[in-house]
């Protein structure tokens, strides 16, 4: 009798315990693994932005039912410590996507393990020309490439400004690459090559050599390429050294992070900048952006960082939608291709960013950098409650620059 | 090509507004290091606390730019106090007696640098923090513009220099304090409270780290990270003067900041912290005691 | 014999020193094995052994340079022996180092103001300037130089005038005679006579034995941490033993029967 009881309980249980599994196998569970700097407070808040819009999505149904289960590591904007973390969310995770980084010297080293590894990597933030020029089928780039912005710029300075510019290059892998475009744009646009241009460290605090040489050399313009909190030093220090503010002052990439404006504070009214998108946009679903993002994350104007991230979840949630996914144990590699597959189809996706966004098949830069348009910002009030314009925009064939 | 003796001087003069600051910083290193025996590496924390308070009182408590200075100095000189006190005695201690010249002191410097950094960054987080001081605009020199936050600063920091310099030589505090320096058993037997004079060099040092972070604040804004590459700077200021002098301590900074500005100007601007390695390379190659080190044991 | 400096009490109600069994060393190393000594008010004492037989060990003890592990030491008739330093100095026990001690990068004038760090009546410290000066006319001339450029039996004087610059009850002096040609041994030895005339009273530690034995009133002979011998100097001068000991050259192991 007892003996009966026993067994019955114990089957009950095995049954219970396979019909467990089962659920959780048919729940279906999309794994993403993102990484991204998240050094500053501005990082920290765009990676709990994405997030939080991550389980919005679940909270809602899912994606066809399935949730996304992700996970979310800093890189700290150090290549090796991105390599680290994309590996160990392939391999360990099996994430059937990889989202980042927002650093182009990490996002560079990282697509060479999703391609070897036949994952998606879709980037939110890294302008680097060569990300998408390695030939990887299964890299995605949101933002805009470098060779868009430097060609924006320099369509813009030459016609506007005039074309003795001096130019300011941190020793970092992004401005290096921003102040080289630049230079070379200028060089083919307009035929001119700098007035001057001087390689300084990537964090370095005293510019004064430098202002004074260009102060002698009497320049149109100055570009600065530098990460933001140098690029404000500088800034200040231009004026510090009396370079008059008719001698416009050009930022590189960088330029749109919040502590461009907030350190350099009346230096920085009148530093204008290609981005991917402006605080400044006047269209509904910019203004309903902004406000969402000051209610949530306290950030008064958010800076493109904020947008592609967002867009990129938008444009994330809309492929996962359309590919055909299993999601059991065999069809790893299987749904890693329907999701690549699927971003690859997306086709004029219109959100905050500065023009629509389309990827193609072809693993060339015309297919996988996705937003071809750039506008150009300035700032009209630096400080903490910094005001941005829009001084134009600018949309690039798909082979500009290549 | 003419030379341009305007942009020379310029540059020169570049050099010792920011030399003036690395030598203040290095004066605190080799006073600690003449009165403790120790190689402070902690140093560059002070400097960066020194900057954060600088920039609370004057723009969270909104007291007056020089208010904030004093404020800022006599903070971190309390905080240096605390830290001697309460974590570098007892290693001292643990010595057998009040000056310990090995690794541990060292490793403990690192420790408490890497924890002020982050106790720095829980409160202030990691991004730049602009620290705004209205000053007027720039002195005129021809085609050479001078910000008074930099007259300011040399001006400041030679003050202060000649304050410690009166302090030490023209008071019976500051002999007892070059007493502790040159060796404490003797100035025991003088009657001078040894442990109480070791806290009053390090508040003092720490005092004169905080004045070099608020000056350079406004000119550089202020960081969590700041402290590190100003500790190299004053280092090899206070190499190149021969560690443990005093005016060695200011000359090797004033050297050091032009140095680097001639390098960056006329050598290459990439590689701008280098030069004051070069300088102490050099410096070290031709008198191994640096300029103003004395090969016997006649500190202070 | 005699145990007189413990018994004569005619001086003074309470000696001046008082040393009870006094042990130390450095770490872990024992130097001092139980020392008992004695100075009388207005006294001076000689404490005399060769190197290495713990007389500076004791007098640091004393200063309080190292910890008293164990025993008392009582001076003016409070125990001073787990006090700073700097309290000690206060309490009026003032140690006179080495000639070699001067501050070398400080005046003559620095150094002796640096003396009087305790004090801070100005009319008293200049007075006592004076006095210094007085007792070392040399010291007067040399007030501004720098002390690194005094001869060995001046700074041997400056160090000894920084001590009196305390205004000390008394001064223990470490081998005031190192190093010097006895012409000026014998005029530093006569200074300290002076000093005492003024009230100040005296231990005086020597390894030039003859020299001390003329001077000072009682001794001590120190050999491995433990006193071996005591007694009024006059007696102890025309001790065999003690020729033998110390006039002689070698410490011999008949210094040790004689205590037995």
């Amino acid at each position: 009798m007892t003996a009966t009881k026993n067994r019955l309980i114990a089957a009950g249980l095995a049954a219970s315990l396979v019909a467990g599994m089962a659920t959780v196998a048919a729940a279906g569970e999309i794994r993403v693994g993102i990484t991204m700097r998240m050094i500053s407070e501005n990082g920290q808040k765009y990676g709990q932005m994405v997030m939080d819009e991550i389980d919005m999505i679940n909270k809602a149904g899912g994606i066809n039912g399935n949730t996304i289960n992700a996970t979310l590591l800093n890189d700290e904007c150090k290549s090796d410590k991105g390599v680290a973390n994309a590996t160990k969310l392939i391999f360990q995770e099996k994430v059937h996507l990889l989202i980042g980084s927002t650093c182009s010297s990490v996002s560079l080293p990282i697509v060479d393990v999703t391609a070897k590894a036949e994952v998606p990597q879709i980037i939110p933030h890294s302008t680097n020309a060569k990300i998408t020029q390695k030939g990887s089928a299964w890299v995605f780039r949101v933002p805009v490439s470098g060779r868009y912005y430097a060609g924006v710029n320099a369509k813009y300075v030459g016609e506007n400004i005039g074309k003795k510019i001096a130019y300011l290059c941190a020793a970092d892998a992004a401005s290096q690459n921003d102040c080289e475009a630049m230079q070379s744009q200028m060089k083919s646009q307009h035929g001119v090559e700098p007035a001057y241009a001087a390689q300084v460290q990537e964090k370095e605090v005293d510019f004064r050599t430098h202002m004074q040489k260009i102060k002698t050399a009497n320049v149109d313009g100055i570009m600065i390429a530098a990460l933001a909190e140098t690029m404000a030093r500088a800034l200040t220090q231009s004026y510090e050294a009396g370079i008059p503010a008719s001698v416009r002052r050009i930022g590189s990439s960088s330029a749109s992070n919040s502590p461009v404006p907030s350190i350099a504070g009346d230096a920085a009214k009148g530093v204008f900048f290609a981005a991917a998108y402006a605080a400044a946009d006047r269209r509904p679903i910019a203004r309903l952006f902004n406000e969402m993002v000051r209610k949530r994350y306290n950030i008064n104007a958010p800076d493109h960082d904020f947008s592609q991230a967002y867009d990129l979840i938008r444009i994330v949630e809309l492929a996962l939608g359309r590919a055909d996914l299993k999601l059991d144990s065999g069809s790893l590699a299987a749904d890693r291709t329907a999701i690549r597959d699927a971003i690859a189809s997306v086709e004029n996706y219109q959100g905050l960013a500065s023009g629509p966004i389309s990827f193609c098949a072809a693993p060339t830069p015309q297919c996988r950098d996705g937003n071809r348009t750039a506008v150009l910002i300035a700032y009209t009030k630096g400080g903490e409650n910094y005001v941005t314009e829009v001084l134009a925009r600018v949309t690039m064939p798909a082979d500009f620059g290549l | 090509m003419d030379f341009d003796f305007s942009s020379l001087f310029a540059f020169i003069l570049f050099g010792l507004t920011i030399g003036v600051v690395y030598g203040i910083v290095a004066l605190g290193i080799s006073l600690i290091y003449s009165g403790l025996d120790i190689v402070h590496f902690a140093h560059g924390e002070i400097y960066m606390f020194g900057a954060f308070f600088g920039l609370v009182f004057s723009e969270q408590v909104g007291v007056p730019y020089p208010l904030a200075l004093l404020s800022a100095m006599i903070c971190a000189g309390v905080l240096g106090i605390v830290i001697e006190r309460v974590f570098y005695r007892r290693l001292t201690r643990a010595g057998g007696g009040y000056t310990v010249a090995g690794m541990g002191m060292i490793i403990c410097g690192f420790g408490m640098s890497v924890v002020l950094q982050n106790i720095a960054f829980l409160i202030w987080g990691a991004d730049a923090e602009p620290f705004h001081v209205d000053l007027g605009e720039p002195y005129q020199f021809g085609d050479i513009s001078l910000p008074k936050s930099y007259a300011l600063t040399a001006v400041m920091a030679l003050f202060l220099m000649a304050a410690l310099h009166f302090f030490l030589v023209r008071t019976k505090l500051g002999l007892a304090v070059r007493a502790v320096a040159h060796n404490k058993d003797i100035a025991f037997l003088m009657g001078i409270n040894v442990p109480l004079m070791i806290s009053l060099i390090f508040g003092l040092a720490c005092a004169l780290a905080a004045a070099a972070g608020t000056l350079i604040g406004p000119m550089q804004s202020v960081q969590v990270e700041m402290g590190y590459l100003m500790l190299m700077k004053a280092f090899a200021a206070a190499v190149v003067g021969g560690f443990g002098s005093l005016p060695g301590a200011i000359v090797g900074g004033l050297l050091v900041g032009i140095f680097e500005n001639l390098g960056a100007a006329y050598i290459s601007p990439s590689h701008k912290d280098i030069y004051a390695f070069l300088l102490l390379i050099l410096v070290l190659m031709i008198k191994p005691s640096g300029l103003f080190g004395v090969e016997a044991r006649v500190k202070a | 014999m005699t145990e007189a400096n413990e018994t004569d009490g005619a001086r003074g109600s309470t000696p001046m020193l008082s040393i009870r069994g006094v042990t130390t060393g450095y770490g872990k190393i024992q130097i001092l094995h139980g020392v008992d000594l004695t100075v009388q008010r207005g006294q001076i004492a000689a404490l005399l052994g060769g190197n290495g037989t713990g007389k500076s060990t004791l007098l640091k003890a004393l200063s309080g340079l190292l910890p008293v592990w164990d025993g008392v030491v009582e001076f003016d008739g409070e125990p001073i022996h787990q006090l700073r330093p700097d309290q000690i100095v206060r309490r009026g026990l003032v140690q006179v180092t080495q000639g070699k001690d001067a501050y070398p990068a400080m005046t003559v004038e620095e150094n002796l103001k640096l003396g009087a760090f305790t004090r801070s009546d100005r009319k008293g410290v200049a007075d006592d300037l004076e006095r210094v000066f007085t007792f070392f006319p040399r010291l007067k001339e040399r007030r501004n130089q720098l002390s690194a450029t005094l001869s060995g039996g001046e700074v041997q004087m400056l160090v000894i005038g920084r001590g009196l610059m305390a205004r000390p009850k008394m001064i223990m002096l470490d081998e005031p005679s190192a190093a010097l040609a006895p012409k000026v041994v014998l005029s530093i030895f006569a200074t300290v006579n002076q000093i005492r005339a003024t009230g100040v009273s005296v231990l005086m530690v020597e390894q030039n034995v003859r020299m001390a034995l003329l001077l000072a009133e009682y001794a001590y002979i120190i050999r491995d941490g433990k006193i071996l011998i005591k007694g009024e100097a006059r007696d102890l001068i025309k001790d065999p033993n003690v020729k033998l000991s110390f006039l002689g050259g070698t410490v011999a192991d008949t210094s040790r029967e004689i205590v037995a």
